[in-house]
C-alpha cells in the first residue's frame, strides 16, 4: 500500500518529502528505448567443392507489415568498384537489418583497405577472422544479426563460415539463418550431408551404414536453395518475395533472382 | 659590445640619407663602438658595393638605439649609420612586433599588412538597388593554371558573399571564419546572419590580430556582400505559418531588408560602402565608382554587372604586362535572378559584360588617339 | 497530529498517494524515451516520371490535436522532398540539420547538388549513429526525390536506423491502411514506372483519405508534393476532398446502437 510504501519502520502514513534514508539505491533508471528490431527473413549457405552459394530471401518485415519485398541481405564484400564486380568475398545478414547494413559496410571498408595495402584479395580465412574480431569488438552492444560469410579458400575449394551476434564462428558445410533457420536447417543436414540416410538393407541398429557422402554439383545446391526457400516460404510469415543467390567460383561471383511467393 | 648576425638577404631602398664611416675595432663576431648604431632592415649600405665580402651582415640593436647595415672588410666596417633624428619611425623597432604602439600612435604591423593589401589583385563590390555585386581581377600568376579554376569569391551562406586583396591564403581563412559566424548565428538565433552582422563579426575578429605578438595581421582586406531578406523569414526549421499578423515589431512604413556591402581592414576597421574597391587598382576603381552616383540608388543589379566588369579592366589598364581573368557574383533581391542567394554571374552575362568593358577600353584608347591627332594637326 | 514540524501542511500520501520523487533523481544523463508532439503517417508513391509524397498537417501531444498548421514536408536544395513522421522536435532539429548541409554545399560553387539517395544516406546514417547512442531521433522519415541516374527514387529510414526501399511507402497508420491501397495501383516497380503523374496523386489522395476516416490523430488538412526532374511541386494547404462518411452508419459493435 502507498501510505507505508517510504519507510515502512515508520508505520504511518507518509509525506511528500522523503523520509526514506537517502543511502537507499536509487536503482538503475529503466531506459524505455530499445536499439533493436527485427527484420524477419532467412539466409542460406552452402559449400562445394569448387564453389560456394549464399543465398537470402529479400522480404523486410516490421512485425506483421512488410517494409518491402526487395531489400537485399546478401552482399559482395571488398571490391574497389562501385558494382563490386571483382569482389570475390560474400556476407550475409540477417537479423536487424540496420546493424546488418553497418556490419557489411565496415566489414567492407576493412577488406578494402587491405587490398590497397596488400595488393592482393583478403582470403576468406583471414576476413573469417576479421569479422569475428569485429562482432565481438560489440560484445557489450551487439549488431543483432547473424552473419555467413562466404568464398573460396586457398585450395580453392568452397568455405562457408557461420557466426553468432557476438563473433563465435566456425567453418561449415552449410548453414541456414533468419527467421526460417530452424526450417531450413534440418533440410539441410538431411540433403546435404545425408543426415539420417541409410544404405537400405545395410543391418540394424550401429550396424546401419550411412549413405556415403558426396560433394554435391552446383546445379544440384541451386535447386536445393530453391526448394528450401520454397518450403520455408510455405511455413514462415517472414520470407518470402525474392530469392537472392551469390554463386562464388574462381571466375567470379554470379547473382540470380528469382521471384518468391508474395503472399 | 652588440652581437652581429649574418643576413645575406638584404636589400634596402636607397632613399634613406646616408653617412658613412669605418669601424677600425671589430673582433670576429663583436663590434664595439660608441657612436655605433645597429640594424634590422629599411637602410641601404651605405658603401657595400666599395668593399668586398661575402655577404651582408646584420646587427641587433639594443633597446632603443637606431640601426644600420653594414658589411666587413678584413679589418674594417664600412658601414651606413643612421642618426637618431632621421625623420621616420620605421627602423626604430616598433616595427618589429605587433601589438606594440609606436611612440606617435602608429601600430605598423597593421601598415605593413596594408602593404600587402595594395599589393593583390583588385576587388570590388557594387550595393545596387536590386543587388550586390562582387568582382575581382584574378591575376593570372602561371599558364598552366586551369582557365575558370581557383576561385577567389566564395560563398559565405546563402546570401552572402566574400572577396579579398592581398595575401590569398589569409583570405581563405578570413571566409573560413565567415562561414563559422554565419553558421554559429544560424545555430543560435534560427535565422540568416545580417551583412551588418557579419561584417562587424568579422571587423572584431580582424582586430583581435593586432593586439597580440604571437600573432601577425590579416594581409587582405575583405568584401562581403550580402542581400537580407526584405520579407519576414520563418524561423529556421519553423513547423507552422504562425498568426496571420506575422510576428509583429515592425514599425509602419519602414523598410527591412535590402543589400548590404562592408569591406573590412587588415586593423579590423569596416565600414558599409555604396561601392567599395581594395588591392592595387583601387585608386582607379575608386574614381570609377565615384561617378557612378550609387547613394542615388538609381543603378540596377545588372547594370551594376556591366559596371563592375568595366572598372575591373579599367584598373587593371594600370597593370597591363599581366593576363588577368574576371570573376563576378552577385546577390540579387528576392524576386530576382538569384531570389535573394549568392551566386556565379551567368556565363553569358559575365561574357557579355566583359565584352562591353573591353569596348570601352577600345574607345577610350581611341579617344585618346583623336586628341593627340589634334594636336598634332595644330 | 504529526509531530514531525516538517510535515506540516504536506499532503498526506494516503490521500494523494505516494509523492513521486523521480523527477528531483539526477540520474544519468536522460535521452528521449519516448516521443512529445508528434506527427502520424507520411504516404509516398513513386510514378512515371518521380515521386508523389503527402502528410497531414497536425501534430498532437498525446490524443490532443496540439497543433494544426504543422508542414511535415520540407525540401531540401529543390531536389527532394523529405517527409517526416514522429517527434516535431526531433523534425525541426533534422531539417536545420539538413539546411546547414546544404549551405555547405553551396560552398564547394559548383552547380552539383546532393541528390535523394544522397541524402538518404546521410540521414539514414545520422538516426543510425543517435540510436546506437541510446538517444534516438524519433523519427520515421520517407526521402522522395531523384537518383544519381535521374531515376525516381523513394526509400525510408527510420529512429533505429533501419532503411528500405519500395514503390510506394507509408509509415506509421499509414503502413497498415494505405499501403495496401498503394500497393494495389503499384505492385512492383514495372507497375509504378507506368504510373501517370495523375494516377498517382489520386492515389495519394485517396489513401489520405482513408486514413483521416480511420486515423485518430490524422486531419483533413494536408501537404502535397510532386517531385520531378523540373523541380518540386509543394502544396501545403491542401483540404481532402470528396469525404464520405457513408460507411459511418454501418459500422456495428461501438457506440450505444442496439442492432
Amino acid at each position: 500500500m502507498a501510505m507505508f510504501s517510504q519507510n515502512p519502520l515508520m508505520n504511518g502514513p507518509n509525506y511528500s518529502f522523503s523520509q526514506t534514508p537517502s543511502t537507499a539505491a536509487a536503482g538503475n533508471k529503466e531506459h524505455s528505448f530499445y536499439p533493436y528490431t527485427d527484420n524477419g527473413g532467412s539466409t542460406l549457405a552452402i559449400s562445394g567443392n569448387d564453389f560456394t552459394i549464399i543465398a537470402g530471401d529479400t522480404r523486410s518485415t516490421s512485425g506483421y507489415n512488410i517494409n518491402t519485398r526487395y531489400s537485399p541481405k546478401v552482399f559482395k564484400i571488398g571490391g574497389t568498384t562501385s558494382s563490386q564486380d571483382d569482389a570475390t568475398l560474400v556476407l550475409s545478414v540477417v537479423g536487424f537489418a540496420a546493424d546488418g547494413a553497418a556490419l557489411k559496410e565496415r566489414l567492407d571498408a576493412i577488406v578494402k583497405m587491405y587490398r590497397y595495402q596488400h595488393g592482393k584479395p583478403m582470403s576468406v580465412k583471414a576476413c573469417a577472422q576479421r569479422l569475428s574480431t569485429i562482432l565481438y569488438g560489440k560484445r557489450f552492444f551487439p549488431y543483432y544479426v547473424t552473419a555467413i560469410l562466404g568464398g573460396l579458400d586457398e585450395e580453392g575449394k568452397g568455405a562457408v563460415y557461420s557466426y553468432d551476434p557476438v563473433g563465435s564462428y566456425e567453418r561449415e558445410q552449410c548453414r541456414a539463418a533468419g527467421a526460417a533457420a530452424s526450417l531450413i536447417m534440418p533440410f539441410l543436414d538431411n540433403q546435404v550431408n545425408y543426415k539420417n540416410q541409410y544404405i537400405p538393407g545395410s543391418g540394424e541398429g550401429h550396424a546401419l551404414q550411412e549413405r556415403e557422402k558426396i560433394p554435391l554439383p552446383r546445379n544440384e545446391v541451386e535447386d536445393l536453395v530453391k526448394d528450401a526457400f520454397d518450403s520455408a516460404v510455405e511455413r514462415h510469415i517472414e520470407v518470402g518475395d525474392g530469392l537472392q543467390m551469390l554463386i562464388i567460383t574462381k571466375s567470379g561471383i554470379e547473382e540470380k533472382y528469382l521471384p518468391l511467393k508474395k503472399d | 659590445m652588440v652581437f652581429v648576425q649574418v643576413s645575406p638577404r638584404l636589400r634596402f631602398p636607397s632613399k634613406f640619407p646616408k653617412l658613412s664611416f669605418s669601424v677600425k675595432q671589430f673582433e670576429a663576431n663583436h663590434v664595439t663602438g660608441a657612436d655605433l648604431y645597429f640594424v634590422a632592415s629599411g637602410i641601404q649600405f651605405g658603401h657595400a658595393n666599395q668593399t668586398r665580402a661575402s655577404g651582408a651582415w646584420r646587427a641587433q640593436a639594443p633597446d632603443g638605439c637606431q640601426t644600420i647595415g653594414f658589411k666587413p672588410s678584413h679589418h674594417s666596417i664600412t658601414s651606413t649609420v643612421v642618426p637618431n633624428t632621421f625623420s621616420t619611425s620605421i627602423g626604430t623597432g616598433y616595427d618589429l612586433t605587433n601589438s606594440v604602439f609606436s611612440p606617435d600612435g602608429r601600430n605598423f604591423q597593421v601598415e605593413y599588412a596594408v602593404k600587402a593589401v595594395e599589393n593583390g589583385g583588385t576587388s570590388i563590390g557594387i550595393r545596387c538597388k536590386d543587388g550586390v555585386v562582387l568582382a575581382v581581377e584574378k591575376v593570372i600568376s602561371s599558364k598552366l593554371l586551369k582557365a575558370g579554376a581557383n576561385k577567389r569569391i566564395a560563398t559565405v551562406d546563402r546570401h552572402i558573399g566574400a572577396v579579398s586583396s592581398g595575401l590569398v591564403p589569409d583570405g581563405r581563412h578570413f571566409v573560413s571564419r565567415a562561414r563559422d559566424e554565419a553558421s554559429s548565428w544560424r545555430s543560435t538565433y534560427k535565422t540568416p546572419i545580417t551583412v551588418k552582422d557579419l561584417a562587424s563579426r568579422m571587423g572584431g575578429y580582424l582586430q583581435a590580430y593586432t593586439l597580440y605578438s604571437s600573432v601577425r595581421p590579416f594581409g587582405i582586406t575583405g568584401i562581403v556582400a550580402g542581400w537580407d531578406s526584405e520579407l519576414e523569414l520563418p524561423v529556421d526549421g519553423q513547423v507552422g505559418s504562425g498568426p496571420k499578423i506575422g510576428s509583429g515589431g515592425k514599425v509602419e512604413g519602414k523598410k527591412y531588408g535590402g543589400p548590404g556591402l562592408f569591406m573590412i581592414e587588415p586593423s579590423g576597421q569596416y565600414w558599409g560602402y555604396y561601392g567599395a574597391a581594395t588591392g592595387k587598382g583601387r585608386q582607379t576603381a575608386k574614381a570609377e565608382l565615384e561617378k557612378l552616383d550609387l547613394a542615388a540608388g538609381k543603378l540596377s543589379l545588372q547594370d551594376g554587372v556591366k559596371e563592375a566588369a568595366r572598372i575591373i579592366y579599367v584598373a587593371h589598364a594600370d597593370n597591363k604586362d599581366k593576363e588577368f581573368e574576371l570573376e563576378m557574383t552577385w546577390i540579387s533581391s528576392l524576386d530576382g535572378p538569384t531570389k535573394g542567394r549568392h551566386e556565379e554571374v551567368p556565363k553569358d552575362i559575365l561574357e557579355e559584360a566583359e565584352k562591353l568593358a573591353k569596348k570601352h577600353l577600345d574607345d577610350d584608347d581611341d579617344e585618346e588617339e583623336t586628341k593627340e591627332d589634334d594636336k598634332m594637326e595644330e | 497530529m504529526n509531530h514531525l514540524p516538517q510535515a506540516w501542511g504536506r499532503p498526506r500520501d494516503d490521500v494523494y498517494g505516494a509523492y513521486d520523487h523521480a523527477y528531483l533523481q539526477n540520474g544519468p544523463k536522460q535521452h528521449t524515451q519516448s516521443p512529445a508532439v508528434t506527427g502520424t503517417s507520411v504516404l509516398a508513391l513513386k510514378f512515371k516520371d518521380g515521386v508523389v509524397i503527402a502528410a497531414d498537417n497536425l501534430a498532437s501531444y498525446g490524443s490532443l490535436a496540439r497543433f494544426t498548421d504543422v508542414k511535415r514536408l520540407r525540401k531540401f536544395a529543390d531536389t527532394t522532398v523529405v517527409g517526416f513522421g514522429g517527434d516535431v522536435s526531433d523534425m525541426q532539429y533534422l531539417d536545420r540539420l539538413l539546411n546547414s548541409l546544404d549551405i555547405e554545399e553551396a560552398y564547394g560553387g559548383s552547380s552539383h547538388t546532393l541528390n535523394a539517395q544522397n541524402l538518404h544516406t546521410y540521414l539514414s546514417k545520422v538516426m543510425y549513429k543517435r540510436r546506437s547512442e541510446f538517444n534516438p531521433l524519433w523519427n520515421q522519415l520517407l526521402v522522395a526525390g531523384l537518383d544519381g541516374e535521374g531515376k525516381p527514387f523513394l526509400a525510408s529510414a527510420d529512429l533505429l536506423g533501419t532503411t528500405f526501399s519500395s514503390p510506394s511507402l507509408a509509415t506509421g497508420f499509414g503502413a497498415h491502411l494505405a499501403q495496401p491501397l498503394l500497393r494495389k495501383v503499384a505492385f512492383d516497380e514495372e507497375a509504378a514506372a507506368k504510373l501517370t503523374v495523375e494516377e498517382a496523386v489520386e492515389a495519394i489522395k485517396e489513401s489520405m483519405k482513408v486514413l483521416f476516416y480511420r486515423d485518430a490523430r490524422s486531419l483533413d488538412k494536408y501537404s502535397i508534393a510532386v517531385v520531378t526532374k523540373d523541380g518540386i511541386d509543394l502544396k501545403q494547404d491542401e483540404k481532402l476532398e470528396k469525404q464520405s462518411w457513408a460507411f459511418a452508419d454501418q459500422i456495428r459493435g461501438y457506440g450505444t446502437q442496439i442492432n
